[in-house]
C-alpha cells in the first residue's frame, strides 16, 4: 500500500468505497461487487451428506461467491451457513501447498518425485520386512467416489494389504451393519421426499437443525410444513431439532433400544402391525414378538425415563400413520450397540410395513458428503457394489471385470479403522496412511491413538490442509486438492449421485488425490494392470459403472452428463424395496431380537457425569475446513460444556467458568461452561470440533463389535473448575 | 374468500400467495401443491406506509444462514454482523424451551441513530421507510452506535465509517428479497408493509424477550413469538443467555483526554476570571490546551479529515451542538487572548471589550461542557443516562479548573526559568500568586466530584435496570478495581499536594484521577442490545479508539 493511500485511509479521505460497493448480478440482482462472478460452476456441497446443489461464482480464477442452486431438488436454492461460505475455504491460509518429508525430525519441502518415491520405498520396505498386512490405510467420505474406488484397488490390489477402511467407520458404519443385518444389504431405503410426505416423522438421535439444517425444511414449521404431520424427536438433550418437534422424548442415554422394542411391543399388543407384510416379507416374527413381549411400557419407562403414556402415544402415532418415517443419525450410530439399534429400528418399519412406500422408510441420515459413495464403491467393509469378501462368486465377478486372478482379492474384510490403531500399538501395523482425515481430533481416546501414531515406522498424511493436528505426527505430508478443485461424484444420504466440479486449480503444488493414487500405482508397477489407460476420474467412473452394473447400487445407467443435467440422480429410484423383496437369500427381511444393554462406562461417585458429544451448525468435523472461514470461526471460536443448573449449583460453578473435564483416560482443560437446561442433570455435553479442547482426550475406546464404530456418545467424566494459570 | 388456504393458492388470485410448485408425493398419487407464501409484499409502500421485517420465532431453527448471507451480500469483515442471531432459553429440563432471534435493523419510526447524527448521514427513506446510512457523509463519530438501543450500527475500522442493515434496499427496489430473507431455509424472515400511524398507535408486536423495549424508538420489526413467550401466556419467560460475561466497551481514549482537558479549561477560565488573573499569557495557555483538546477530539473520528462536517446538524444533534459551542469557545478565547495581549502592549482598546470577551468565552465554555454532557444522556446507555453525567462534567470543570488556575502561578515562573521569555513577550505576563483560598476551593470541588462519583456508583449498583447494574459490576469487578481505586488514591494525593502547596503536582495527580475515572466511564457502560449467542467472539476491550 502506498504511503499516500495509507495517509488517505488514516484521515478518512479513502473509505475503500470500491471494496464496499455493489453491482448488478444478472440473475441474483444487487450484490457486493466482490461477489460478482464471470462464470458460475454448478456443483455439490462438500460438507455434509445432505448433498445440496450449489453454484460457485468464479472471477479471475478465484471462487468469489456461493449460492444454492434454485433448481436442485435437495435444497431448492437454500444453503446452510457452511455452504454459503464454502468458497472461502479454497484459498484459506491453512492449505497444504507442497509435499513435506520429515528429515532429522523436521518436515521439509521436497519434490513430488522424492515424496512419492520415498513413500513407495518405505512402505514396500516395511511390507517386505513385516508382511503385506503391515500397512493400514484410512480413507474418507470426503473423497470422490471415483477416487475412493481407485484407492481401494490401489490398497488391496496394488499395495496388497487388506487393511483399508474409511473415517466413515467413525460415522455411519453402524447404519451399514444394521441395514445388512435386517435387509441383507446396505442401502438407505427412503429419500428426503419421504421425510416431507410422511405423516409421522420419528427422528432418533438426530439433531438435523445443527447437522443437516437444510433437511429441516422438510419437517420444520417453514414453508414446506404439511398440515397434520407429527414430528417426534428422541434425544437426551433439548437440541435445536427437539425444539422443532411436536413431541420431544427426552430419553435417558442409550434408552433407545428399550424405547424401540417398547414401541414394537405396543404395536403388536394393540394390533397396529401389518400382518400381511410380516407374513409375506419377513422372517423370525414369532421369535421377535415373543422377545419384545417383555418390553412393557412400564418396563421401558423405567429404562428410558419417559412416561408410559408418552411411549404409548408415540407408538400409536407411528402405528396408525399412513406413512411413518424413522430417521436417525449419530445418536444411534455412535455407540457400541449402534448396529443392533439400527436393526431394532428396521424391525419397527418391517412389522408395520412402513418401508418401500411413499413417506415410509427407516432412513439413515448419514454424515459426510460422500459417505454413501465410499460405502458403495469401497473395499472396506464390503467389496465394490455391496459385494461380500467371503462370497467366492462375488470375488470371481470382480476378478473377471478387472482381468485379474480371483485369488488376489482378499477373502475377508481387513482390519477396521479402530483395529488398525490397536494393531499399530500392538506392532502389527507398521505403516499408516491417512487420507483427508484428522484422527488426532476425531478418533476416541486420544492417548491410545497418539501411541499408535508414534509407534508406526512410517506415517503418511495426505490432506488439503497443513498443519493439522495429525500432520504434525507425519513422516510424509502429501498436499491434496479439495472440494472445488477436482471433478467426480458424491452420493448423498438419499442415494442421489451428484456431480462435483472443478472450480479452481489447487494451490501451490497440491494435486488431486486421484492423481496421487495413479502416480503411486505407476511406481508400484501396477498402473496398467489396475488402471489401464486411465487419465482422469472419468475413466474411474466408467469402470465403476461396469462394476456396479446389476448390483443394488447400480450406477451403470447414469452418465456424468445425465447426473449433472438432472441435478443428481438417485440410484435405485426414489425408494428401495417397494416390492418387499430384499437382497437376502430368500428375499425376506430379518427381524432381530435386540437386547437392551446399559452403555459401557456408567457414571459412579468419582466420575459422576455422562459426557455426550456432538456438533454445532457453524463448524464441520475437526475444523480443518471451517477454521479457514473467519465468519464461521468468529461465530463459534471455542468449545463449551453444557451443564444443568442443578449440577452447576452443587459444584459451585458459574457460567463462563473455565472447567476441566476428567475421565479415566485423560482430561480436557479450559472449556467454557454453559449452565443450561438443555441438558439433563447428571449429563454434560460438549462439541467435538476443537483440537484445542479435544473431547476425544476423554472419550472411551469402546467399539461396536459388529460395525466397529466407536461409542463417542457416552462416557463417565467428572468436571472441575480449571485452575488459574 | 373463505376457501381453504391451499385452494386459494391453486386459484392463484390471493395477493398473499404467489408461488406454487407441484410436488408429487410419489406412488400415493396425491398431488399436493407446495405453497410458498411470498416473503415480499406484492406492492411498494403507499402513502403512510413503510417496509418492515417480520421475524417468525416459531420457524427459526437458529441455523445462522441469514448472518452469513448478510455478510456475503455486503462483503463485510467477519467480525461485523449486520444481522445477528440471539439465543433465548426458558424452563427446566426436559421442558426446556430454546428459541432464536434473528435481527438486522429495525428501521424504527423514531430512529435515535438518525436524530443523533451530527452530519445527517442518516435518512429515513420517504418511500420505503428504510433507515439509510450514507458512508460518504459519515465521519465515523460512532454517535449512532451509542444511540441505537439494539446496537445495530457498527463501526468498521477498516473504512473509518459506520455501517448498518439497509434492508438490501437495492434488491427490494428491484422486487427481490433481501439476502437474509432469501437465504432463510425456513422462511422465518419476511418483508411486510406497515401502516406507520397504526403502528405508532400500537406496536406491541415489536416487543419480544431478548429485545430492548420497542417504545424507545418505535421499532417496526414485527416478531411472531412462540406460545411460551407470547404476552399473556404462562410467565416462564424466555431469558437471554448472553449476559453472563460482561464485556468492556471501547475506551475512546481521545475523548477521555478531550473531555477532561476542555472541562479543565472551561473551569480554569471561570476561576481566573474570579481571581482577576486573566492575563494574555494565561489566556494563551488555556487557548493552547483548547487547541490540543479539539485536535485530539478529531482522532476519535474514523475520518478526521471531515471533522468540520460535525457542525452541520446543530439544530438536532447534541454532538453538533458540542462541536459548535466548543468551536465558538475557541474563537472567543482566541479573540480574548488577542484583545488582552493588545491591551497589555498598550493598544488603546475600550476597557469593556476584554471583559466582554472573557465572559463570552467563559459562558461558551460552560455551555459547551453541558452540551458535551448531553451527548452521553442516551437512553440506549443507561449507565450514562443519569444526572450524574452532567454533574460529573461540571464538577470536573470546577475541580480541574481550580487546580489549573492555581498551578498557573507556579507553572509560568517555572516555564520562564527554563525558556526565558523574549523581551517582546514580557509585557504579557503579570505577577500573580494564587490566592490563599485556592486550596479550600480545590478541596471543596474535589469533595463534590468524589461524592458525585460515589453517588453514581451507588445508584448504578441499586438500579433496577440490568445494564446499569452491569456497569456497576464492571466498575467494581477485579479487572477494573485498580482503576477505580487508583482514581480515588490519586484524588487523595491531589489534596495532599494542594495542601502542601505543590500546585503543579496537585494538578498532575488531579488530572490523572479524572482521566482514570473518565476511562472507567467509557469502558464500563453496558449498552442496550438485542440478545446474542452464548459462545461468540468478543472483540478485545477498547479495540476502537
Amino acid at each position: 500500500m502506498s504511503l499516500l493511500t495509507r495517509v488517505k485511509r488514516l484521515v478518512g479521505i479513502d473509505t475503500r468505497q470500491q471494496k464496499y460497493s455493489y453491482a448488478q448480478d444478472p440473475v441474483y440482482g444487487k450484490v457486493a461487487t466482490a461477489r460478482l462472478a464471470d462464470t458460475w460452476v454448478k456443483t455439490t456441497c462438500g460438507y455434509c451428506s445432505v448433498g445440496c446443489g450449489m453454484l460457485i461464482g468464479v472471477k479471475d480464477g478465484k471462487a468469489v461467491a456461493a449460492r444454492g442452486n434454485p433448481d436442485h431438488p435437495v435444497n431448492r436454492g437454500k444453503l446452510c451457513p457452511k455452504g454459503l461460505s464454502e468458497h472461502h475455504i479454497l484459498d484459506g491460509p491453512g492449505r497444504a501447498r507442497q509435499p513435506l518429508l520429515r528429515k532429522n525430525g523436521v518436515l521439509v519441502p521436497v519434490s513430488w518425485d522424492e515424496a512419492l518415491d520415498t513413500m513407495v520405498e518405505n512402505i514396500t520396505g516395511i511390507q517386505a520386512r513385516h508382511g503385506l498386512g503391515s500397512l493400514g490405510v484410512v480413507g474418507t467420505g470426503q473423497l470422490l467416489t471415483e477416487e475412493y474406488y481407485t484407492l481401494g484397488k490401489l490398497v488391496q490390489l496394488g499395495f496388497r494389504t487388506p487393511h483399508n477402511d474409511g473415517n466413515t467407520t467413525l460415522c455411519m458404519a453402524s447404519a451399514v451393519s444394521g441395514y445388512k443385518l435386517s435387509f441383507g444389504s446396505d442401502g438407505p431405503p427412503g429419500s428426503y421426499a419421504d421425510m416431507a410426505s410422511a405423516d409421522v416423522v420419528l427422528l432418533i438421535g438426530s439433531n438435523i437443525a445443527d447437522n443437516h439444517p437444510i433437511l429441516c425444511t422438510r419437517v420444520g414449521e417453514g414453508p414446506g410444513k404439511r398440515p397434520g404431520r407429527t414430528l417426534i424427536v428422541v434425544d437426551p438433550r433439548v437440541t435445536k431439532t427437539a425444539m422443532m418437534a411436536d413431541i420431544h422424548l427426552a430419553i435417558k442415554p442409550r434408552g433407545d433400544i428399550a424405547l424401540i422394542n417398547g414401541i414394537a411391543h405396543i404395536l403388536i399388543r394393540d394390533g397396529l402391525t401389518d400382518p400381511a407384510y410380516i407374513a409375506a416379507h419377513t422372517n423370525q416374527y414369532e421369535a421377535f414378538a415373543a422377545y419384545v413381549a417383555a418390553f412393557t411400557p412400564e418396563h421401558v419407562a423405567g429404562i428410558t425415563g419417559l412416561p408410559p403414556d408418552r411411549i404409548e402415544q408415540v407408538a400409536h402415532l407411528y402405528g396408525r400413520a399412513k406413512a411413518g418415517f424413522i430417521g436417525w443419525t449419530m445418536g444411534v450410530n455412535h455407540s457400541s450397540q449402534g448396529a443392533v439399534t439400527v436393526a431394532a429400528i428396521n424391525n419397527l418399519a418391517l412389522i408395520t410395513g412402513h418401508i418401500g412406500r411413499a413417506g415410509a422408510a427407516p432412513f439413515s441420515i448419514t454424515g459426510q458428503c460422500n459417505a454413501m459413495g465410499t460405502r458403495e464403491s469401497g473395499f472396506t467393509s464390503a467389496l465394490p457394489g455391496y459385494r461380500k469378501f467371503d462370497n467366492p462368486q462375488h470375488r470371481e465377478e470382480l476378478a473377471q471385470l478387472w482381468g485379474i486372478d480371483a485369488e488376489e482379492i482378499p477373502k475377508a474384510r481387513g482390519m477396521a479403522y479402530p483395529d488398525m490403531i490397536e494393531g499399530a500399538v500392538a506392532g502389527n501395523i507398521k505403516a499408516l496412511w491417512f487420507i483427508a482425515t484428522n484422527p488426532v481430533v476425531s478418533f476416541p481416546n486420544y492417548n491410545l491413538l497418539k501411541q499408535a501414531l508414534e509407534s508406526v515406522e512410517f506415517l503418511v498424511v495426505q490432506d488439503g490442509f497443513h498443519p493439522t493436528p495429525t500432520s504434525d505426527f507425519a513422516h510424509l505430508v502429501l498436499p491434496a486438492a479439495i472440494w472445488g478443485e477436482k471433478e467426480g461424484t458424491y452420493t448423498n444420504s438419499e442415494r442421489r449421485i451428484s456431480k462435483v466440479n472443478r472450480i479452481v486449480t489447487p494451490p501451490g503444488e497440491a494435486r488431486p488425490d486421484f492423481d496421487i493414487f495413479l502416480a503411486l500405482a505407476a511406481r508400484l508397477g501396477v498402473k496398467e494392470k489396475l488402471y489401464p489407460g486411465w487419465t482422469t476420474t472419468a475413466d474411474a467412473y466408467a469402470e465403476w459403472q461396469r462394476v456396479s452394473a446389476g448390483r443394488l447400487c447400480d450406477y451403470s445407467p447414469h452418465s456424468w452428463a445425465d447426473i449433472e443435467a438432472q441435478n443428481g440422480i438417485q440410484w435405485g429410484g426414489e425408494r428401495l424395496y417397494a416390492d418387499g423383496h430384499f437382497p437376502t437369500p430368500d428375499g425376506r427381511a430379518l427381524l432381530h431380537n435386540v437386547p437392551c444393554e446399559p452403555f459401557t462406562e456408567q457414571p459412579n461417585d468419582e466420575f459422576n457425569f455422562i459426557l455426550n458429544t456432538g456438533r454445532t451448525v457453524e463448524h464441520w468435523h475437526t475444523r480443518t475446513k471451517t477454521a479457514q472461514v473467519d465468519m464461521l470461526n468468529g461465530m463459534v471460536p471455542n468449545a463449551w460444556l453444557e451443564m444443568n443448573p442443578v449440577d452447576a449449583e452443587r459444584l459451585k460453578l458459574r457460567s463462563h467458568d473455565k472447567v476441566t473435564i476428567v475421565s479415566r483416560r485423560d482430561k480436557v482443560t479450559d472449556v467454557e461452561l454453559r449452565i443450561t437446561s438443555i441438558v439433563a442433570p447428571g449429563q454434560v455435553f460438549m462439541p467435538f470440533h476443537f483440537a484445542e479442547t479435544n473431547s476425544n482426550r476423554v472419550t472411551l475406546g469402546a467399539f461396536d463389535p459388529i460395525s466397529r464404530e466407536p461409542n463417542f456418545k457416552q462416557c463417565a467424566v467428572c468436571v472441575q473448575k480449571s485452575s488459574a494459570h | 374468500m373463505n376457501l381453504p388456504l391451499h385452494e386459494r393458492a391453486v386459484e392463484g388470485t390471493s395477493p398473499e400467495l404467489v408461488r406454487l410448485t407441484g410436488l408429487s408425493l410419489g406412488e400415493s398419487g396425491i398431488v399436493f401443491p407446495e405453497v410458498v407464501s411470498s416473503l415480499l409484499p406484492e406492492r411498494r409502500p403507499g402513502p403512510g406506509e413503510q417496509y418492515r421485517f417480520h421475524f417468525d420465532m416459531t420457524k427459526c431453527i437458529g441455523c445462522r444462514s441469514c448472518e452469513v448471507a448478510c455478510n456475503e451480500q455486503n462483503n463485510n469483515p467477519a467480525d461485523i454482523l449486520w444481522r445477528r442471531i440471539g439465543e433465548l432459553e426458558a424452563g427446566s429440563y426436559p421442558e426446556t424451551q430454546r428459541h432464536y432471534l434473528s435481527m438486522g435493523c429495525n428501521h424504527c419510526l423514531d430512529a435515535d441513530c438518525l436524530k443523533g447524527c451530527p452530519v445527517d448521514a442518516y435518512t429515513k427513506d420517504p418511500v420505503t421507510g428504510i433507515v439509510l446510512h450514507s458512508a460518504d457523509a459519515c465521519i465515523g463519530c460512532s454517535y449512532c452506535v451509542w444511540n441505537c438501543p439494539y446496537s445495530v450500527p457498527q463501526f468498521n475500522p477498516e473504512r473509518g465509517v459506520v455501517g448498518k442493515c439497509d434492508m438490501c434496499k437495492g434488491r427490494l427496489d428491484e422486487g427481490l428479497e433481501p439476502a437474509c430473507v432469501h437465504s432463510c431455509p425456513e422462511g422465518a424472515i419476511e418483508i411486510e408493509l406497515v401502516n406507520m400511524a397504526g403502528w405508532r398507535a400500537d406496536y406491541a408486536l415489536a416487543d419480544s424477550p431478548g429485545m430492548p423495549a420497542a417504545e424507545q424508538t418505535v421499532s417496526t420489526t414485527r416478531i411472531t413469538l412462540p406460545k411460551v413467550a407470547a404476552p399473556g401466556t404462562e410467565s416462564r419467560g424466555l431469558q437471554r443467555i448472553d449476559l453472563g460475561q460482561l464485556q468492556r466497551e471501547h475506551a475512546h481514549i481521545p475523548l477521555v483526554y478531550m473531555t477532561a482537558l476542555m472541562q479543565a479549561v472551561a473551569g480554569a477560565l471561570w476561576v481566573l476570571l474570579a481571581w482577576h488573573a486573566l492575563d494574555a499569557l494565561r489566556l494563551a495557555g488555556l487557548l493552547a490546551i483548547t487547541a490540543l483538546a479539539l485536535t485530539l477530539s478529531t482522532l476519535h473520528l474514523g475520518r478526521p479529515a471531515y471533522a468540520y462536517r460535525a457542525l452541520k446538524m446543530w439544530r438536532r444533534s447534541w454532538l453538533s451542538r458540542e462541536v459548535l459551542l466548543f468551536t465558538l469557545f475557541f474563537g472567543a478565547l482566541s479573540a480574548a487572548t488577542v484583545v488582552t495581549a493588545a491591551r497589555q502592549y498598550g493598544f488603546a482598546l475600550p476597557g469593556w471589550l476584554p471583559i466582554a470577551l472573557h465572559l463570552t468565552a467563559a459562558f461558551l465554555g460552560i455551555l459547551g461542557t453541558l452540551a458535551s454532557a448531553a451527548i452521553y444522556l442516551v437512553p440506549a446507555r443507561p449507565a450514562w443516562n443519569t444526572p450524574y453525567t452532567p454533574a460529573d462534567f461540571v464538577l470536573t470543570a470546577a475541580f480541574l479548573g481550580s487546580l489549573l488556575a492555581a498551578a498557573f502561578a507556579d507553572l509560568l515562573p517555572a516555564l520562564t526559568t527554563i525558556f526565558p521569555l523574549p523581551a517582546l513577550l514580557t509585557p504579557l505576563t503579570s505577577a500573580f500568586a494564587a490566592p490563599t483560598h485556592a486550596f479550600a476551593l480545590s478541596l471543596v470541588c474535589a469533595a463534590a466530584w468524589l461524592v458525585n462519583q460515589a453517588l453514581r456508583a451507588w445508584r448504578l449498583h441499586r438500579s433496577t435496570v440490568f445494564e446499569s447494574r452491569a456497569a456497576w459490576s464492571l466498575l467494581s469487578g477485579s479487572a477494573l478495581l485498580p482503576f477505580t481505586a487508583g482514581s480515588v488514591v490519586l484524588l487523595l494525593i491531589t489534596l495532599v499536594c494542594a495542601a502542601t502547596l505543590h500546585p503543579l503536582l496537585a494538578l498532575a495527580a488531579g488530572f490523572a484521577a479524572v482521566l482514570l475515572s473518565r476511562y472507567l466511564f467509557f469502558v464500563t457502560v453496558v449498552p442496550l442490545s438485542m440478545a446474542l449467542t452464548f459462545v461468540r467472539s468478543r472483540p478485545a476491550a477498547g479495540a476502537h479508539a
